[in-house]
């Protein structure tokens, strides 16, 4: 692996960032500041303000995060993973109960969510455990079924939250990344069937809320006032948004509080009723773009396996989120309570997305390509 | 040593950069198939779904009420209001946390001084408040006066979940004057909406509109009732009012004004209760149709079934065996008995059956198909023609006409002089009376029409039937010889009443037939001579009517004694002036006796007060108490 004779200064770095990503997402954090404005009823307070300091911040730490050279990532790969495990099981002991779930931990006032830090170690552990295989060896089924573990035991933490969104994450993040590794399509093949030979199974073993919440999707006209008053509501916001939307600060389901959740997981909605069919699939294609520059940034770092699959690790974590949750608020798939990445309100997610971001971009600066002007 | 099932270290592994960029590729297009999809579908949600769902945002968001019209009011002749809106107070219970029953026991006892409300009228809203879920609001009164609403009003913070409401509720006249109790029939009165009668119209779902369930107020009920309008507002999440969108103010109904004129209907109605007897009395304009009075004794106090003890007044009434609340004038239902005779006359005529100048024989009785058939006068006539026969009222002559004519052309004269009908006068509650033909009683499923059934006919009895109302229709139209058809309502402004078409009866009969109506009042052996006003001037025709109850043999027999109901109706039909028509009169008096005694004496009286009312309208007093009615010669 080539290495620059010397290391870069921090004026070198600053140049390296990957900054059409850092545009965009500034771009999608304004966009949601905004949209917290409108949901407010045209207020800063009480989320849009919140928002654009968190987004700042995240910047920052972002920035930080990609100025921290890649051999340290590397390093913290399996201490991240083990100290996310360990308080991910921790949670069921020690946890913070919220709605029915524990999902927090509080440690000297502070809550944290362990799930947030597995979204960073599991990445980081997969990479570096793929960095470490020869390509000759990633299909064999030692670490194929070595990786599935390393998945499989976030996932069931996660499930017994219960929190099935962040399972889903975290699913959809190890498996893309196994897919991004080289692993024989055999296996996924084989996995898809097997998945569906054990939805009944699974079916089963549902919490009663996640029972009601698939039930409401398969049929959200059977209860429009109980549970599937959301996505009966949603539909009719997005509908009413038409092609060019009703306004900024004008959208009537919006202001007069028929979106639900409309601050985080339903902020879509809010954006295709003041924007329309127009202002929404604006908002999808800078995902879109956010996207493809973070994977055009992977396949340019030819070379590095694990700088490869962090890159694409934190592209996945974005991208996953964004197709979960404009499915479920368009009515493509259940409910199952994802946020929209820095558009939705809430603090903990978007700085582990925002640090995700920074690794990705770490390892783009620091891949020994000379600096480009 | 290097332990295997540890990867090895990356530095001494070559990647294979070609297979990480297919796959790179494979999820970049993957990505590109979801946001693909997930863009198809905000189009299908937002551009082509759009304009479906924009509606359901609407209904989202926005709530419609209506607006209720105010009920037009009802005008007598003279212009004066008789039917008006007037505001009162709905009060009702709806605490926040839903009803306790302990609670509204303990309220109940509080307001009752305030709300006039008696024992009984607590227990009864107690019980409503026991079955009805405690979510709803408890209706305490909808007839509170202003003063009590301002009463509760101050006591509010201790009277919590009470609400007064303004609502808008019917008061009928001056209470006080025999003004109400006179219209009280014809205008009829207002009542909660019947569940069965809600349609389309949403104002009938406002829980304060009420209806017109009898007289003028339910007959003429869709002008009275006028078009709800409808307020949008737009309601958040929460169903709080926001905002108005838009209002359609709603069209108020129109105001009715009747052909009665209230200050003769008075003085008739109290003519006819001097009596104390049940019966009815109506009078009709002959040329235009317009009912200028039309009298039902009992009457009621209209005022008495709204308000406080309306319930107790609706039992009472209910209760009285002389039925107040039942409009005799256009609901009761009574045998013609000799005034049917004119009809029976115009069919014979018109069949050819007889001719006015044929004699038909009388013996006092006559027997076709072994049934003896008696006349009034148990002598006999001897021998009559059409004239006498009307104006000494004899049975066989028109027993004999009725048999020759056939009950089929009697039928559809009676039906031609407006008889065996209802009509679209504005008024609620008209009775079809009944005119028989053997293709009606076969319908019945009873036994096949005999000869004797179209003898009893002919004279008004049997099955034959008419309302007093049908009776001034027929005697309007045989004074006329036009389809007159009756109205209480005058036409608006700029109309005029219709013209009638002249019946299709022949000239030369209904004048043979006139003309025995005015000997039955004017000529030695009428039998309607206390009909005759006798002020010199006014000649009056007419024809009395004694309309048999019970069988003739229990009648004939000395030995019963007749209770009250087995007595006769006493009858009398006539307009005036004979010779240029103007009212149609028609006096029915139950269990009276005979029309000739009875019911002539009170048309005089009625005859006297149009006269009196023509010439000095207002009118200036009720007929004289003190002057008895003259007896008349025959019943």
């Amino acid at each position: 692996m080539f290495q620059s004779s010397r290391p870069l200064t921090i004026a070198e770095k600053l140049v390296r960032l990957n900054w059409p990503v850092l545009v965009l997402v500034a771009c999608l954090a304004a966009i949601g500041t905004a949209t917290l404005y409108s949901v407010a009823g045209g207020s800063f307070e009480p989320w849009a303000q919140r928002h654009a300091q968190r987004c700042l911040a995240g910047l920052l730490l972002l920035t930080a995060c990609a100025l921290v050279p890649a051999r340290l990532w590397r390093a913290a790969a399996v201490p991240v993973y083990l100290m996310a495990l360990v308080l991910l099981a921790a949670v069921p002991f020690a946890g913070v109960e919220a709605m029915g779930a524990k999902r927090w931990l509080a440690v000297a006032g502070l809550q944290i969510q362990p799930s947030e830090f597995m979204k960073v170690g599991l990445v980081l552990m997969l990479a570096s455990v793929y960095a470490a295989l020869p390509p000759g060896e990633v299909s064999k089924p030692r670490w194929v079924g070595l990786v599935l573990a390393l998945i499989a035991v976030p996932v069931m933490l996660t499930l017994k939250q219960p929190d099935l969104g962040t399972a889903l994450l975290f699913l959809g993040l190890g498996l893309g990344i196994m897919f991004l590794a080289g692993v024989a399509l055999g296996y996924f093949a084989g996995g898809i069937l097997v998945t569906l030979a054990a939805l009944p199974l699974a079916a089963s073993r549902l919490h009663d809320y996640q029972r009601r919440r698939i039930e409401t999707f398969l049929d959200p006209a059977a209860d429009p006032l109980g549970s599937g008053y959301h996505i009966t509501q949603a539909k009719i916001a997005l509908g009413a948004g038409g092609w060019a939307g009703q306004g900024y600060l004008n959208g009537s389901q919006n202001r007069l509080d028929f979106v639900p959740e409309k601050m985080t997981d339903f902020i879509f909605v809010v954006i295709g009723e003041e924007w329309g069919f127009l202002g929404a699939s604006t908002v999808l294609a800078l995902f879109a773009a956010l996207i493809v520059c973070l994977f055009a940034s992977a396949l340019r770092a030819r070379g590095d396996t694990f700088g490869r699959l962090v890159i694409g690790g934190g592209a996945l974590s974005l991208s996953i989120y964004v197709m979960i949750n404009v499915a479920m608020v368009t009515g493509l798939i259940p409910v199952v309570g994802v946020p929209l990445p820095l558009i939705s309100y809430g603090g903990t997610a978007l700085m582990t997305l925002m640090v995700a971001l920074g690794i990705a971009m770490s390892v783009r600066i620091h891949d020994g390509a000379p600096p480009r002007i | 040593m290097r332990k295997p099932w540890l990867p090895r270290p990356s530095n001494s592994v070559r990647p294979d950069p070609g297979r990480f960029t297919r796959r790179g590729l494979l999820l970049g297009l993957g990505h590109a198939a979801v946001f693909g999809g997930l863009t198809a579908r905000l189009y299908q949600l937002q551009v082509l779904d759009g304009a479906e769902t924009a509606v359901l945002a609407d209904d989202n968001r926005i709530r419609q009420f209506p607006l209720p019209p105010l009920r037009g009011r009802i005008l007598g002749a003279s212009g004066k209001v008789l039917a008006d809106n007037r505001q009162s107070f709905r009060v009702i219970l709806k605490p926040e946390r839903g009803l306790d029953l302990w609670e509204v026991r303990a309220l109940l006892r509080r307001l009752a001084p305030l709300l006039d409300l008696t024992e009984d009228q607590q227990e009864r809203i107690f019980q409503k408040a026991r079955r009805q879920s405690p979510m709803l609001a408890l209706p305490l009164t909808e007839e509170a006066t202003f003063e009590q609403a301002a009463a509760l009003e101050v006591r509010r913070p201790e009277l919590p979940g009470v609400i007064t409401q303004a609502i808008p509720s019917r008061v009928y006249a001056s209470t006080t004057g025999t003004d109400a109790w006179a219209m009280a029939h014809i205008i009829g009165y207002v009542g909660a909406v019947d569940r069965r009668a809600l349609d389309d119209e949403p104002v009938l779902r406002l829980p304060e509109t009420r209806v017109g369930k009898a007289g003028v107020e339910a007959g003429m009920e869709l002008e009275l009732r006028g078009i709800a309008g409808q307020s949008q507002i737009e309601v958040d999440a929460r169903g709080r009012e926001v905002r108005k969108l838009k209002e359609r103010a709603p069209l108020n109904g129109r105001d009715i004004r009747l052909t009665v004129d209230e200050a003769l209907q008075a003085g008739i109605l109290a003519r006819l209760a001097r009596d104390g007897r049940p019966g009815a009395a109506v009078v009709l304009e002959v040329e235009t149709g317009a009912v200028r009075a039309l009298a039902s004794t009992p009457s009621f106090d209209p005022a008495a079934l709204t308000g406080a003890g309306s319930q107790a007044a609706w039992r009472r009434l209910n209760a009285n065996q002389d039925h107040p609340l039942l409009n005799r004038a256009i609901a009761g239902q009574y045998p013609p008995g000799s005034t049917f005779k004119m009809v029976t006359a115009l069919a014979g005529l018109e069949a050819g059956a007889i001719t006015p100048k044929e004699k038909i024989e009388c013996w006092g009785d006559v027997t076709y198909g072994g049934h003896v058939f008696h006349c009034w006068n148990r002598r006999g006539h001897i021998a009559s023609d059409l004239h006498r026969a009307l104006r000494e009222s004899c049975d066989c002559y028109f027993y004999e006409t009725a048999r020759r004519t056939g009950m089929e052309a009697i039928a559809a004269t009676a039906k031609s002089l407006g008889l065996g009908e209802t009509y679209q006068a504005g008024i609620a509650g008209q009775k079809p009376g009944l005119i028989p033909t053997p293709a009606w009683k076969r319908s019945r499923g009873t036994a096949g029409w005999v000869q004797g059934e179209t003898v009893m006919a002919g004279i008004g009895q049997g099955y034959v039937l008419a309302t007093p109302f049908q009776l001034a229709l027929m005697t309007a139209r045989i004074a006329s010889g036009r389809a007159i058809v009756p109205t209480f309502v005058q036409p608006q402004d700029g109309d005029r009443y219709p013209q009638f078409e002249a019946l299709s009866l022949a000239s030369a009969g209904l004048e043979a037939v006139r003309k025995g109506m005015i000997a039955v009042v004017n000529e030695p052996g009428g039998t309607g001579h206390a009909a005759d006003p006798d002020d010199g001037h006014t000649v009056v025709a007419g024809k009395t009517g004694t309309s048999q109850v019970s069988r003739a043999s229990a009648r004939r027999d000395p030995s019963v004694v007749l209770k009250n109901e087995q007595r006769d109706h006493a009858l009398f039909v006539g307009y005036f002036p004979a010779f240029k028509p103007r009212y149609a009169i028609a006096v029915v008096l139950e269990h009276a006796g005979g029309g000739g005694a009875q019911a002539a004496p009170v048309a005089r009286d009625i005859i006297k007060l149009l006269g009196d009312h023509d010439s000095t309208t207002p009118l200036k007093a009720v007929p004289d108490p003190g002057r008895t009615p003259d007896i008349a010669r025959a019943g």
